[in-house]
């Protein structure tokens, strides 16, 4: 294993920090505008990428 | 408890509007969270350790430090654990015990005790006292004779809390540092709650130490952490070397925050830079808070009018005759505010209660006043 895996590790969590600000952001209701629905689906997009590649080299 | 947590989470930031004073300067951006977690095992900043921390290149604390000096309109920088550890750096290398100290009477509690940890007489400034408190700077002249005539000898350092923790007054820090330029005496300037939030230009000042707490007004999370700038002349005393580790300032008893809170104060930095820029803002949108909560009526506020800060302390006898009758008492705020998803107000509180407005958006704060006057329609009708 490189530093790839551990460096998707990062990234994921870094996306899911970026996620919690628009939780902050957005509290205490958390009624989200579009731009912010948008970006939500990105992060979480990007989160899931992460999250496959981790699962490639760690588990299969 | 979540799975995997050995803790309960703290949710307040995601989950409620936070008015908390201490708090509100504190709440971490993205870049500093990423950067606690990248940086969270202990001493963690000393992989590439060149002796002391505010030398080392990789993380770039010490191109940070020579920055942060820029900003602050200072010669020279250093990381501290805290903004009392700064200020107790600097009272320790100046003075020697019996000699005495002026400070303003809204100070910190811990100006006091780092001043009687060191050994100091401690002479307060008076404020102009209720509903104002304002600290006139004029009135230093006053307390440094006083200190000349009872002690012989001028005192050895003035102290001045840019903007107190209980009113949130801002003090004219040029005016003090004019007299104390003119006394000849050093000035410690204090700005826990102005600096990160508000621009500071020490030279303007006269300054020739500034205190900060990242903490309280950086934006950094992940643990206490302080910066003592220092007016270039004062270094030999301030920031002078162990005799023995001479890379290490004795002061600050060598190395300081070496981990996550370093770090996270680094990373959040740029924002704050940016941050600063809109402060007219937030005094903007603390004054407009201020009136929108006074016109609920039977509510004032203290301090400063027009205010000049985010912190605001109110009387509020609207809320405090409510608490007389309900049977919860002075816990009846803290838990309707609750209910509507409102937090930072001390618990059992109604008679005053202090609040911060900085960094929230007015539509929030608009949400917070209609809530007030909610709660004050629900048991007075």
């Amino acid at each position: 294993m490189g530093s790839t895996v551990v460096e998707k590790t990062f990234e994921a969590m870094f996306y899911l920090e970026d996620l919690r600000e628009v939780l902050r952001k957005t509290a205490p209701f958390h009624k989200l505008k579009e731009e912010e629905k948008e970006e939500v689906e990105a992060l979480l997009s990007k989160v899931r990428k992460a999250l496959s590649i981790i699962e490639a080299e760690l588990v299969k | 408890m979540i799975t995997g947590a050995a803790f309960e989470l703290r949710m307040r930031e995601e989950l409620y509007i936070n008015l908390e004073p201490l708090q509100r300067g504190g709440v971490s951006t993205p870049e500093s969270r990423k950067a606690s977690i990248a940086y969270v095992d202990g001493y963690s900043t000393c992989d590439y350790c060149l002796g002391s921390l505010h030398l080392l290149k990789k993380p770039p604390v010490q191109e940070f430090l020579s920055d942060v000096a820029d900003f602050l309109g200072m010669d020279r920088a250093i990381l501290t654990n805290g903004c009392r550890e700064a200020k107790f750096a600097v009272i320790h290398a100046l003075t020697k015990p019996g000699e005495a100290i002026v400070m303003d009477v809204n100070k910190h509690y811990t100006s006091y005790v780092a001043a009687e940890r060191a050994g100091l007489t401690i002479y307060e400034v008076p404020s102009t006292g209720y509903p104002a408190f304002k600290v006139n700077p004029d009135t230093y002249v006053d307390t440094i004779e006083k200190v000349k005539k009872d002690m012989g000898k001028p005192p050895a350092l003035v102290l001045l809390t840019h903007v107190d923790w209980t009113y949130g007054n801002l003090v004219d820090a040029e005016k003090v540092g004019r007299i104390c330029r003119e006394y000849g005496l050093p000035f410690l300037l204090n700005t826990a709650y102005s600096s990160g939030r508000m621009p500071i230009n020490g030279k303007q000042s006269m300054a020739d130490f500034i205190t900060c707490s990242g903490h309280k007004s950086w934006a950094a999370g992940a643990g206490p952490i302080g910066i003592l700038a220092v007016r270039e002349g004062w270094e030999d005393k301030v920031l002078k070397p162990s005799q023995r580790y001479k890379v290490k300032p004795l002061e600050i008893l060598g190395c300081s925050a070496r981990g996550t809170n370093a770090m996270a104060l680094i990373a959040s930095f740029p924002r704050v830079k940016e941050r600063v820029k809109h402060w007219d803002e937030e005094v903007a949108k603390a004054r407009w808070f201020s009136a929108e909560f006074e016109s609920l009526g039977d509510v004032e506020q203290l301090g400063d009018k027009p205010h000049n800060h985010d912190l605001i302390r109110f009387e509020t006898p609207v809320f405090d005759r409510i608490a007389q009758k309900h049977k919860r008492r002075g816990y009846f705020l803290y838990e309707e505010l609750l209910e509507r998803k409102i937090v930072g107000v001390k618990q059992g509180r109604t008679k005053t209660f202090d609040l911060s407005t900085y960094g929230l958006t007015r539509e929030k704060l608009s949400y917070v006043i209609e809530s007030f006057k909610d709660i004050i329609s629900k048991f007075q009708s």
